[in-house]
């Protein structure tokens, strides 16, 4: 390699590095006036000009959000329901994907292309259907009926066929010599094989229903069996809308989210590109 | 232990048939070599023994037992991979005591053929490790060891030693031959290898093209192959093709080569066009004039022995094998003396007619 080509290559290097900070910065700036301003008293936040600081550091509004709403079982909602979502979700989908990639039964072709086709239905086309067929069994403000509806997840189904396509048949055929029945061969070769997709995918429903407005909203009304995420809109009075309020209960809300983006980083890049060239 | 049978049968894939009415008899404690290019359906009658493909037509015994309906684990055979096929995520302990929890065997007893299996195979320090860990070679060792401990009445190979080193490969497949008279275990071993064929088996079945083409000791194929396919593919370097018309009967018989040379020899045929076979070390070269005479192009010098490539006066290319201290070089006259008593005539279908 010549020096020049070495300039080059670092020029090069340079450009992108002050490009992504320069984007990481402009897509992280929301968040950071968003804590911000939870943390300034009302009058700073409406002040018609841009403050980077506050000049006076408060928590009253995280303390109201805590002590005077029902935020406790809205994380409790929130953590049910998400659990509940990918718990069964990931479940099933594992279940399907398993059939779909290694048995052979009648319709299994039709079956999948139906769930390719269930891409090009929005969940909002749905959601009055949904509505109603909850409404009919009873469920609305309750726990299944928020979780029930969200468990249409096709693209953890494809991703999880796609994994299982790609293990070597030996392991399978190894697994037919060893006796091995047909859940023993899901159970103690295929997931233990793909531990980490598992988690990836675990994770990544695990924040998509988290981060849940529009089923939840509609489906409950009563505000102590609110989701977080609709919870948050309830925080306001008589007196009208308190925006740094607002912001507190949102920080709160995206608290849970936050961390688990921080402490599973790799898992989530990897379950988002997974699903990144499937989802619809 | 146990024999196995494959009578009449027949495999197909969609519009392709890949095996076609074999029928093979596999005694008891025997090795047995299946040897074919690639292509020549060899793995596939192995999985049809095993039970990873179907049966087509015909009928599969084990032990005396019908078995072309059972499920693969109900065979009572053992299959080792090509890949080995080890499940990543269990220890070296745990893939060979699967198959065995898999059938409810109790725990003492597990754990027991599992010690058995490591002694034999010398892995006991191993057995706690996981695949990643391993070497190639211990790789092989272990899929060996999940079919040992399963004492099943056959075991099967898969072209096991393909992924190894050469220098392993050697060595792997002494250790075979030992475990082989060691355990007196029924074996049937898949390979494309001549070498592992000729070392290993009690007997070769040579496959080609669908179809048996012979069944023999390692030297019968060698010295008496049934056909002009398994006379070229048994052997390296290869048997020497020549063209040749057989004249004359019974003590004249004399068959006169494309150069002229005239070589007597006594085989049962009629008189008309074949084709002669002779292996290289069938050829002697001497130092004054013999049977005829051609031009060395190559000479490969192997240290114990050397192979000359010649050419014939009609250009008929020919391999003789000297001794390791050869003097021919490139470009010298060689005289070239044939031993008649292995020469192979093979006629119109590739059928072999071996000299006397």
């Amino acid at each position: 390699m010549t020096p020049k080509t070495v300039r080059r290559v670092n020029w090069i290097g340079g450009i992108t590095t002050v490009l992504t900070v320069v984007i990481a910065v402009l897509w992280a700036f929301p968040l950071y006036w968003g804590i911000v301003s939870s943390l300034k008293p009302e009058n700073e936040v409406v002040r018609p000009f841009i403050e980077l600081w506050p000049d006076t550091l408060t928590f009253r509004h995280y303390w109201f959000a805590l002590t005077e709403t029902q935020i406790g079982a809205w994380y409790l909602n929130s953590i049910v329901t998400s659990l509940g979502v990918t718990v069964v979700t990931v479940t099933t989908s594992l279940f399907a994907g398993y059939a779909l990639s290694q048995l052979r039964f009648p319709g299994r072709t039709i079956l999948w292309w139906l769930i390719l086709a269930s891409f090009m239905v929005p969940t909002q086309v749905l959601i009055i259907n949904h509505f109603v067929l909850m409404a009919d069994m009873g469920l609305l403000n309750s726990w299944a009926g928020i979780i029930l509806p969200q468990l249409i997840h096709p693209v953890i189904i494809i991703v999880y066929k796609q994994f299982f396509d790609q293990v070597p048949k030996d392991f399978r055929e190894a697994a037919a010599m060893d006796n091995a029945s047909e859940w023993n061969v899901l159970f103690r070769i295929y997931i233990p094989m793909n531990w980490g997709v598992t988690t990836a995918l675990s994770i990544v429903t695990f924040i998509w229903a988290w981060n849940a407005f529009l089923w939840p909203f509609l489906a409950v009304t009563k505000t102590e069996m609110m989701t977080i995420t609709v919870g948050i809109t309830q925080v306001f009075d008589a007196f009208g809308v308190y925006y740094a309020r607002q912001l507190s209960a949102a920080v709160l809300a995206g608290f849970p989210v936050a961390l688990a983006y921080l402490l599973f980083q790799r898992k989530v890049t990897q379950a988002i590109t997974l699903s990144a060239g499937i989802k619809g | 232990m146990s024999d196995i049978a494959l009578n009449s049968v027949t495999k197909s894939f969609g519009g392709v048939k890949v095996i076609d009415r074999i029928s093979l008899e596999v005694k008891s404690g025997e090795f047995v070599v299946f040897l074919g290019p690639s292509g020549s359906g060899k793995s596939t009658l192995l999985r049809m023994i095993a039970g990873l493909e179907t049966i087509d037509e015909g009928t599969l015994t084990i032990g005396g037992k019908r078995s072309e309906h059972l499920a693969p684990g109900q065979r009572d055979v053992a299959m080792v991979f090509q890949n080995y096929a080890l499940y990543p995520h269990m220890t070296v302990r745990d893939n060979m005591a699967f198959g065995l929890r898999n059938i409810r065997m109790d725990k003492d007893k597990i754990e027991e053929r599992v010690q058995t299996a490591a002694r034999i195979l010398e892995m006991d320090a191993l057995l706690d490790r996981r695949p990643a860990q391993l070497s190639g070679g211990q790789r092989q060792r272990v899929a060996i060891g999940r079919a040992i401990v399963k004492e099943p009445a056959a075991f099967l190979f898969d072209e096991p030693l393909s992924n190894l080193d050469a220098a392993l490969r050697v060595r792997t497949r002494v250790e075979l031959a030992e475990l082989h008279q060691n355990m007196k275990s029924t074996m049937i071993y898949v390979t494309h290898d001549q070498t592992e064929a000729m070392t290993l088996a009690d007997r070769i079945v040579i496959l080609n093209n669908c179809r048996i083409e012979q069944i023999g000791s390692p030297m019968e194929v060698y010295l008496k192959p049934a056909s002009r396919f398994v006379a070229a593919f048994v052997g390296s370097p290869g048997m020497n093709f020549l063209k040749a018309d057989l004249s004359g009967r019974g003590a004249e018989q004399v068959s006169t080569l494309g150069n002229g040379a005239r070589i007597a020899l006594q085989v049962d045929l009629p008189p008309g066009a074949y084709e002669l076979g002779i292996r290289p070390e069938a050829i002697q070269v001497t130092p004054s004039p013999a049977d005829t005479s051609g031009k060395a192009t190559v000479v490969e010098r192997l240290g114990d022995r050397t192979l000359v490539h010649l050419h014939l006066d009609d250009g008929t290319e020919l391999i003789a094998l000297d001794g390791g201290l050869s003097e021919v070089r490139p470009g010298d006259t060689v005289h070239l003396k044939f031993d008649t008593s292995q020469l192979h005539l093979f006629d119109d279908d590739g059928m072999a007619h071996h000299a006397r």
